[in-house]
């Protein structure tokens, strides 16, 4: 025991001689220490580091450098590594330092193996910079004075160290400022550089391992420019309708960089860019004439320069310009060709006529019209018939006979050759044999044998065979020296659909065929729709839609459309579309609910009307009022008590004719005063607790329409729920009038009953009760609220104003103003504030739940709420205002 | 020139002192935006026109040897006629942004006979060494003065923009033509020294007297630049 507390005591002084051995002047001296301190080391290289102990930890610790451990993290590096140079120094060596990791540690193995660290050093592993390669460089103009020059490198591997690259340059007899990269390690820019200088640049890559340089490039900047495009660049007409003549403006000066160009071009629409031969523009200029262009087309041009001698960068394409070619006549007739109709007469036929559009190319500009001539040839005195059309057919009827038909196509510039056709006395059959034909590329290829004899051309007449329409014979030419061709048309149809439909017309959309689905100039389009039974119908659109409306459909039926684009060489049919018409059109099924809805909404107003001004009517026939006779307690009639003629102003509020029952309630008081209803509404409003007096309960039960669950609220407790208050029901009724024809009874009574369920009621009563035998009687009126919700807001109306005259209208505010914060002090109203204070005060304690309430009466008696009856002690009513009791 | 400014009175006024005046000119050899050699910005320190001997060479051999290539004749060449073809809008935006009375009166301010420009007495017909000395000499004074001028702008006229880019690149061309030129000296001519003069400093000038020097010195820029370029045509087109 006594050896084990001897270890820990010695191995406590070796921790505090090996760790902090000597402590002079507030530091503390660590033990020993490791050369080099934080080497930064080329991967893969060898290594060795020295640990040297300090002699004082000699003379302290008893520690010598055999003891030594090296450590690599927490891993002991094998002592085959280790090396004792003398009593305080051990070495330790890497023959590859990829094993190496941080901290490298030396430790030292004490007595008793106690292992404590001696020193650490952090060693940073990496790689010397790579020479950078593929240094390039290029001038990018951004102005017209502008030339940053932005070099790139590859810079090698990585080097898992910080590494700095610099971009250095120099001239003869000047060095610059380095250019330092910004957030990446491969380029450079330098703002700005000097043209007819010889510029040497080169890239010096530097770490803690060393630094390389690349080769050096030595360059004229002049001969790296990337100027910027020409700009400005119009297109104008020229004289012939086959030039157009560019213009433009260089950016560069001609001092600094002569240019040479490149001037592409493309007809609109098109995708494949013709280019003006190179050597055309390869001096410097500011215009351009291109030639060889078709007449009327419209061009799209672009263009790009560079240093004249091709040494540099071509800049970007400039923006692009379109710009149009002039007419010219048209450079060849229509192709023609015609259909003899025999039949109908011996002595004459009915030629059709046909012929072609021209194709935009030999058209060259607008054409406005055909002129076709008819000339006899068996009568060569006949004058020739010249007819100016704009459609491409023409129907004659002629004597039988040879003919020679013209037509000229009329552009503004001029006409085309003639297209000239004979029409012989008689149909002969052609004599081509052997016509077959056979589908291929998805076309239809027509083959023949040629005759022997010398053919000009060969005209093609098909048609398709469909049960769905007609032979439209469609036909095509073909030169003398072919015997096969495809049959020219679309390759496909457009695809229809539908965009809208409604009950008799339906919107019908496509998209135009790509060119390439064209096979030709789109002339036509043809809509062919059907019902499932029904024909088909054909409508031709124009080439230039892509919408159509197909109108005097039948409702509610399904139809099946399809389009055919037609060519001048024939027409495709594109696949079947069906869409249904609606059973019923915009607006129709509103026309039927609306009218509907208010015909509906008219006989319940008028119900409702009728309701209102025979509600005393239906009450009585319907569910008339019954006074329980067994809860019913009749007051003696008090010929004191104030007729209704004492409400003065506040009468003329409420019309005769509003009140179908007024209930008297009488109640004996000592001093007889009395209080009208509007008197005590407010003290209802703002009492807290259930009414529990019997007098207080309006005779309301069952005889109003609307008011009645709100006139229960009032009468009972402002404060209330609804459902307190659809459970106390009160019955409380006098008649006036005489019930069902009665002759009325001269005697105010009242009646009240509670009801089996209305509980509160009864407690109410109790409560009453008590009340009654500790009060004085008093009489006071209560009235109806009348028989419809007018009433009702009337009364509260008038409650309203009487209690805030400041804001009669504002019933809102009226109600936030019953419920204060308890520290508001109640407005007296003198005298009777005087005298009621004292004995409403503990009452008010209990029945306002805390809460204090602060109101004005009309004609400036604010009633406080001390003058509150806290108990159901009534007033009697003077002529505006309260009297004291 | 977006506002020029009205030139000051001939007399009576004086441009305070700028403290700073001469920082621009010591760091000149840093600062590759003046284009202004370093050892002529030294010599600018100067009230009087300067005489001083350029040292082209420091050691053996010429500067940059590796740079001194065969295109540096060409490159010389298209440098001057460069400077030529620049130089009359050089100076009608300098007259432009300086306002009245420059503008109206330019023969009578803008006469150069009142001012240091060095001799340019070589024709068609002198060695080509002479008039590559004639040359350097000529840029040597005229990088100076342009850098004298572009700075005394950027004090006068800080707002008119194309006029300081213009002297600003009128006076990197100047520099690198002195550093062709000393390419070409040295290693075409063996000629390692020049005595080189340089103009009045207008330091601690008024602003007119500024405007004015600038207006005379770039006045008889345009008239020896383009006798220059004439000269160096034949001298140094390509063989």
């Amino acid at each position: 025991m006594f050896s084990g507390w001897n270890w820990v005591a010695y191995g406590l002084y070796l921790f505090l001689n090996i760790c902090s051995l000597e402590v002079s002047g507030g530091l503390v001296q660590s033990c020993g220490h490791i050369i080099p301190e934080s080497p930064v080391l080329a991967l893969g290289s060898n290594f060795t580091a020295l640990c040297v102990l300090n002699e004082s930890c000699l003379d302290f610790g008893n520690i010598y450098a055999n003891q030594i451990i090296w450590k690599i993290k927490n891993r002991v590096v094998p002592k085959e590594q280790y090396h004792e140079i003398n009593r305080t120094v051990s070495s330790v060596t890497f023959n590859d330092t990829s094993s190496l990791a941080t901290p490298l540690t030396c430790n030292i193995l004490a007595d008793g193996q106690i292992e404590q660290n001696i020193y650490g050093i952090t060693v940073t592993l990496g790689l010397p910079p790579e020479k950078p390669r593929n240094v390039s460089c290029i001038v990018h103009q951004v102005s017209k004075l502008t030339y940053p020059m932005t070099c790139t490198w590859n810079p090698g591997r990585r080097m898992f160290l910080d590494t700095h690259f610099r971009l250095k340059y120099k001239w003869p007899r000047d060095n610059f400022p380095d250019c330092v990269p910004k957030d990446v390690n491969n380029s450079c820019t330098i703002t700005d550089v000097q043209f007819f200088v010889n510029l040497e640049v080169w890239v010096e890559a530097a770490n803690a391992l060393g630094k390389a340089e690349s080769d050096p490039l030595v360059f004229d900047p002049i001969e790296i420019v990337k100027p910027l495009s020409p700009h400005n660049l119009s297109v104008n007409s020229g004289i012939l309708p086959t030039v157009l003549k560019l213009s433009w403006e260089n950016r560069i000066s001609a001092a600094v960089m002569k240019l040479k160009f490149n001037i592409r071009y493309r007809i609109i629409g098109e995708t494949n860019w013709m280019k003006v031969p190179p050597e055309d523009t390869a001096s410097p200029r500011t215009s351009f004439s291109v030639q060889g262009l078709r007449p009327y087309t419209e061009y799209v041009f672009s263009i790009r320069c560079m240093k004249e001698d091709g040494v540099g960068y071509w800049s970007d394409w400039s923006e692009e310009k379109t710009g149009v070619t002039t007419e010219d006549k048209p450079s060849k007739g229509p192709p023609i060709w015609r259909i003899i109709d025999a039949s109908r007469s011996p002595a004459s036929w009915t030629v059709h006529l046909m012929w072609k559009a021209l194709e935009s190319f030999e058209a060259n500009g607008v054409i406005l019209q055909y002129e076709v001539t008819v000339r006899a040839k068996s009568s060569l005195t006949s004058p020739s018939e010249k007819y100016n059309v704009n459609t491409t057919n023409l129907t004659l009827k002629l004597p039988n006979g040879t003919y020679e038909m013209t037509v000229i196509a009329h552009n503004r510039v001029g006409a085309s050759p003639p297209s000239i056709l004979l029409i012989p006395t008689s149909n002969l059959k052609a004599p081509v044999k052997n016509i077959r034909t056979l589908p291929k590329d998805g076309k239809l290829w027509v083959g023949w044998t040629a005759p022997n004899s010398y053919v000009l051309k060969y005209v093609i007449e098909w048609c398709l065979l469909s049960n769905s329409s007609d032979c439209i014979i469609e036909w095509q030419n073909e030169p003398g020296n072919v015997q096969g061709t495809y049959l020219k048309g679309p390759s496909k149809g457009p695809t229809v659909q539908t965009k809208k439909v409604g009950k008799a017309e339906a919107v019908l959309t496509w998209n135009h065929l790509t060119v390439d689905e064209q096979n030709g100039f789109i002339r036509s389009y043809t809509i062919f729709y059907k019902t499932v039974d029904g024909n088909e119908t054909a409508v031709t659109v124009d080439s230039s839609k892509t919408e159509y409306t197909l109108s005097s459909l039948t409702s509610d039926t399904l139809y099946t459309v399809r389009m055919m684009a037609y060519t001048d060489e024939g027409g495709r049919s594109g696949p079947d579309f069906t869409f249904t018409t609606q059973k019923f059109g915009k607006g129709e099924i509103e026309a039927i609910v609306v009218p509907v809805c208010l015909v509906f909404l008219l006989i319940v107003l008028l119900g409702v009307l009728f309701c209102f001004n025979k509600c005393d009517l239906i009450k009585k026939h319907i569910w008339p009022n019954v006074p329980d006779p067994s809860k019913s307690n009749i007051a003696k009639w008090s010929p004191q008590v104030p007729a209704k003629h004492n409400f003065s102003s506040k009468d003329q509020m409420y019309p005769k004719g509003g009140f179908t029952d007024v209930s008297v309630a009488e109640i004996e008081a000592d001093d007889k005063k009395s209080f009208s209803e509007q008197d005590l509404k407010p003290f209802d409003l703002l009492k807290k607790e259930k009414s529990t007096s019997e007098g207080h309960s309006s005779g309301i039960g069952g005889s109003s329409c609307m008011s009645f669950p709100r006139q229960s609220v009032s009468d009972s407790d402002e404060g209330e729920t609804t459902q307190n208050t659809s459970s106390t029901v009160q019955y409380s009724t006098v008649v006036l009038n005489g019930y069902r024809d009665q002759t009325p009874v001269q005697v105010f009574s009242r009646s009240e009953s509670t009801q089996p369920l209305l509980v509160s009621e009864e407690r109410s009563e109790d409560h009453a009760g008590g009340s009654d035998s500790t009060t004085q009687k008093q009489q006071y009126f209560k009235q109806n609220c009348g028989q419809d919700e007018t009433n009702t807001d009337r009364l509260c109306f008038e409650r309203a104003k009487q209690i805030t005259p400041a804001n009669e209208g504002d019933l809102v505010g009226f109600a936030q103003l019953q419920i204060l914060g308890p520290s508001s002090q109640p407005l007296g109203l003198g005298m009777e504030k005087n005298t009621q204070e004292a004995a409403l005060s503990d009452v008010l304690q209990t029945s306002t739940e805390g809460q204090s309430v602060r109101h004005e009466t009309v004609e400036g008696n604010p009633l406080s709420v001390d003058e509150m009856p806290k108990s159901y002690l009534l007033q009697t009513v003077r002529q505006g205002g309260y009297t004291p009791q | 020139c977006s506002a020029p400014r009205p030139a000051q009175a001939i007399s009576g006024s004086t441009v305070p002192t700028d403290p700073h005046w001469l920082g621009p000119r010591r760091d000149a050899r840093l600062s590759p935006r003046t284009g202004v050699v370093p050892f002529m910005a030294l010599l600018l320190l100067q009230r009087r026109p300067v005489a001083g001997r350029v040292l082209l060479v420091t050691g053996p051999g010429c500067p940059g040897h590796g740079l001194c290539r065969s295109n540096v004749q060409e490159q010389t060449r298209r440098q001057v006629a460069l400077l030529n073809a620049t130089a009359q809008d050089l100076f009608s935006l300098y007259l432009k942004c300086q306002g009245e009375p420059f503008s109206s009166e330019t023969d009578k301010l803008c006469n150069p006979g009142g001012v240091f420009f060095p001799a340019f007495r070589v024709n068609r017909t002198s060695e080509r060494k002479e008039v590559m000395v004639a040359m350097y000499k000529l840029f040597a004074f005229l990088n100076a003065s342009l850098g004298n001028i572009t700075h005394d702008q950027e004090e006068l006229n800080p707002t008119a923009k194309e006029l300081l880019d213009r002297l600003h690149n009128t006076t990197k061309t100047t520099r690198g033509l002195i550093s062709n030129l000393t390419c070409l000296l040295c290693k075409n001519y063996n000629v390692f020294q020049v005595d080189v003069s340089y103009g009045e400093s207008s330091k601690g000038k008024s602003a007119f007297k500024k405007k004015q020097q600038g207006c005379q010195v770039l006045r008889k820029y345009v008239q020896v630049i383009a006798q220059a370029a004439r000269i160096l045509l034949p001298h140094l087109s390509p063989p």
